[in-house]
């Protein structure tokens, strides 16, 4: 039995990486772990809190691609949550007496959402640093603001309500367990496709472009397409979770994508351990869960946040658990000393 | 819409009220990224923190009777006191959260900024209850404090922030001449002055003393500049204390012109002001203030076409396109791309 599972384990370790395999298994644990307490105890709170930690950790591994890996930093990444979550929002609620399948809007909000990371990304290609931080935050709070303000559309701040809960197969999925399951599914093939892409050569070229964009250039890494491709895949899974997001609470609000969830995404990512995937789910832990977790402290909560964000990065800049060369270019110092 | 051209001029005179609020927030940021490269997220904090202490002071001098006596003294001792305030605030918070992040990559100054700015929001807002846990606790049932000890210091807490909106007192009133048909307070006025007069000194400041030369050197070159025997550090500190000084003569004049401070009220002047800095050049003074009036102005005119709920998107609009189209803002020299 145990030689089977260890022969099984060499050639899962061959075929997919050593990362993958632990990725899925630890993701796999979790799962398994904390479905029991879920099930047993019926609890909407614990339902609610580990599905949104799952929803976090979906949205920092769609940014991780692009921050992570791309090395592109951006502040408005709730834009594409925000639109993946409207695309469905629309389609299937009474707001236009649309009533789309879930399975058919969510590729729909997938792809919208990244044909918007597409369109954002054109005109942010020369942009780097701090500069894209702060026009990323301004096409998220755009976004916000017009979801507020398109009242005939959107609804305005009245938010979109009664949105359809998806059916497969005549079963309609309502309950918290079943987007609880249909999220771990979701987390565990983002995990997957992100660690793939991540050891590709469009990863290969993202790292590159990171470390040194006019090397990347030189060495005849079409730059304009990688990047783009970046903010797509990116913006693609923060689409799919925008659906889900909405699917599963029912009703919308232009409130829901403020800059805060942008901020606490990449707080995730960056606290966890920037590109690397367990690290966004650590921080996922840290960051969504714990707060959720120490409700006594509720009123410190953001206190404290903001804290452990500069402690933080004083610290250990590189996060938890961070990949090993994230590591070494957070830990580099500057090659010309500064004196003190 | 009809063009009414009394509305228009007065909502000319209204932009350049709130171009001042810009152009004395944005000098702070391009200030600090003159010399450190790097956008001080907090700066819009800093600001809110101006309005806070000065309103506190204010209340002081009006529960002594200064005020009463005289209002002139009072509103002087108001400005000082919030100007020295944010200038604490903000030399405080570059050598804890920016200081020892000197040398690490460009990422981490930024996250760290982040976190300051949500610390500060949530301080000012949960100081009063903070106050009242610290006051109520107890060793073997026995309080630590008197109990009159409990009350004074609750008040106080009370007084300077809270959840809840603080008013400040309305010494503003709204006395004005008519300047053809357009009726003008003498508070707008009085704004327009101050601010330029402020940044006439500022500039004077930069061109011609000591410490203006040794700031434009520091940010020249840091290394450079420290063989030249310029302490950096002390030009760095002394940066942020000039440029948190002038966000916190623009947060309590804001206070006093728009009678209403809370704790998040920073946040968006923060991003405006820095679209501000942008626009003119960042890192350029006399660049800085002509952005902030520009932008003041730009909104004003902006909402004479669109809807006035479109006025954020004006300014996050207009900061895309020049970021895209000439991102060395009007006045910027030609930044190299590492500075980018």
């Amino acid at each position: 039995m145990i030689d089977e599972a260890n022969k099984l384990f060499s050639n899962l370790t061959r075929r997919f990486g050593r990362q993958t395999v632990m990725i899925v298994g630890i993701l796999l644990v979790i799962g398994v772990l904390v479905l029991p307490v879920i099930e047993f105890q019926r609890q909407a709170f614990w339902v609610r809190v580990i599905g949104f930690t799952g929803l976090y950790i979906i949205l920092g591994l769609g940014l991780n691609i692009v921050v992570g890996f791309a090395g592109l930093l951006d502040l408005g990444y709730v834009a594409f949550y925000a639109i993946g979550a409207y695309t469905y929002g629309l389609l299937a609620s009474g707001q236009f007496g649309i009533h789309l399948s879930f399975w058919l809007v969510l590729p729909l909000a997938a792809l919208l959402a990244a044909l918007a990371g597409v369109l954002l990304g054109i005109p942010v290609l020369r942009m780097r640093g701090d500069y894209l931080a702060i026009v990323t935050l301004g096409f998220g709070e755009i976004i916000r603001i017009l979801l507020n303000n398109l009242r005939g559309f959107t609804n305005g701040s009245q938010g979109v309500v009664g949105i359809d809960k998806p059916v497969i197969f005549g079963y309609v999925l309502d309950s918290g367990i079943h987007f609880y399951y249909m999220i771990f599914i979701l987390v565990a093939v983002v995990a997957f496709f992100s660690n793939r892409l991540n050891h590709s050569r469009i990863g290969r070229a993202w790292i590159a472009i990171r470390e040194d964009e006019d090397v990347a250039e030189m060495m005849g890494i079409n730059t304009t397409l990688y990047k783009l491709l970046a903010f797509g895949s990116g913006a693609l899974v923060g689409g799919l979770a925008g659906a889900i997001f909405s699917a599963w609470q029912g009703s919308i609000f232009p409130d829901n994508f403020n800059l805060f969830v942008s901020i606490n995404v990449l707080s995730l990512i960056i606290i966890g351990g920037i590109g690397s995937i367990p690290g966004v789910i650590v921080g996922a832990l840290a960051l969504i869960t714990l707060p959720d977790v120490l409700r006594q402290f509720s009123d410190y909560r953001l206190l404290l946040y903001g804290l452990l964000l500069v402690i933080m990065m004083i610290a250990r800049p590189e996060g938890f658990i961070p990949s090993q060369r994230r590591k070494l270019e957070l830990r580099e110092e500057d090659p010309q000393p500064v004196t003190d | 819409m009809e063009f009414d051209f009394t509305r228009f001029a007065e909502q000319l005179i209204n932009g350049l009220t709130v171009g001042s609020f810009y152009a004395l927030i944005a000098l702070g940021y391009t200030m600090v990224y003159g010399v450190l490269t790097m956008i001080n997220f907090a700066h819009g904090e800093i600001f809110m923190m101006g309005a806070y202490i000065g309103l506190f002071s204010l209340n002081r001098m009006v529960d002594a009777g200064l005020y009463e006596r005289s209002p002139i003294t009072a509103i002087i001792l108001t400005f000082l006191a919030g100007m020295a305030g944010a200038a604490l605030t903000g030399v405080t918070i570059e050598r804890l959260a920016y200081r020892p992040l000197r040398r690490a990559a460009r990422l981490a100054p930024l996250i760290s900024a982040i976190g300051i700015s949500i610390f500060l929001q949530e301080f000012v807002r949960i100081l009063p209850a903070m106050g009242e846990q610290v006051m109520g606790l107890r060793i073997a049932g026995n309080p630590i404090f008197p109990p009159g000890w409990q009350e004074a210091v609750i008040g106080v807490l009370e007084d300077f922030g809270g959840v809840q909106v603080k008013t400040y007192p309305g010494i503003f009133t709204t006395d004005g001449f008519y300047l053809g048909e357009v009726y003008v307070t003498y508070s707008r006025v009085i704004i327009l002055v101050i601010s330029m007069l402020t940044m006439v000194g500022l500039w004077l400041l930069v061109k011609f003393s000591r410490l203006g030369k040794a700031m434009r050197a520091v940010s020249e070159d840091k290394d450079v500049a420290a063989l030249m025997g310029i302490n950096v550090n002390r030009v760095i500190s002394q940066t942020f204390l000039i440029g948190s000084a002038l966000a916190g003569l623009a947060g309590v004049m804001q206070g006093m012109f728009y009678l209403q401070i809370r704790n998040t009220m920073g946040f968006v002047p923060g991003i405006k002001a820095f679209t501000a800095a942008v626009l003119g050049g960042i890192g350029n003074i006399p660049g800085a203030m002509l952005g902030g009036y520009t932008l003041g102005l730009a909104e004003v005119i902006g909402i004479q076409f669109l809807p006035a709920i479109y006025k954020d998107v004006v300014a996050f609009g207009l900061l895309v396109l020049i970021l895209i189209f000439k991102p060395t803002g009007i006045l910027g020299e030609a930044l190299t791309e590492k500075k980018m």
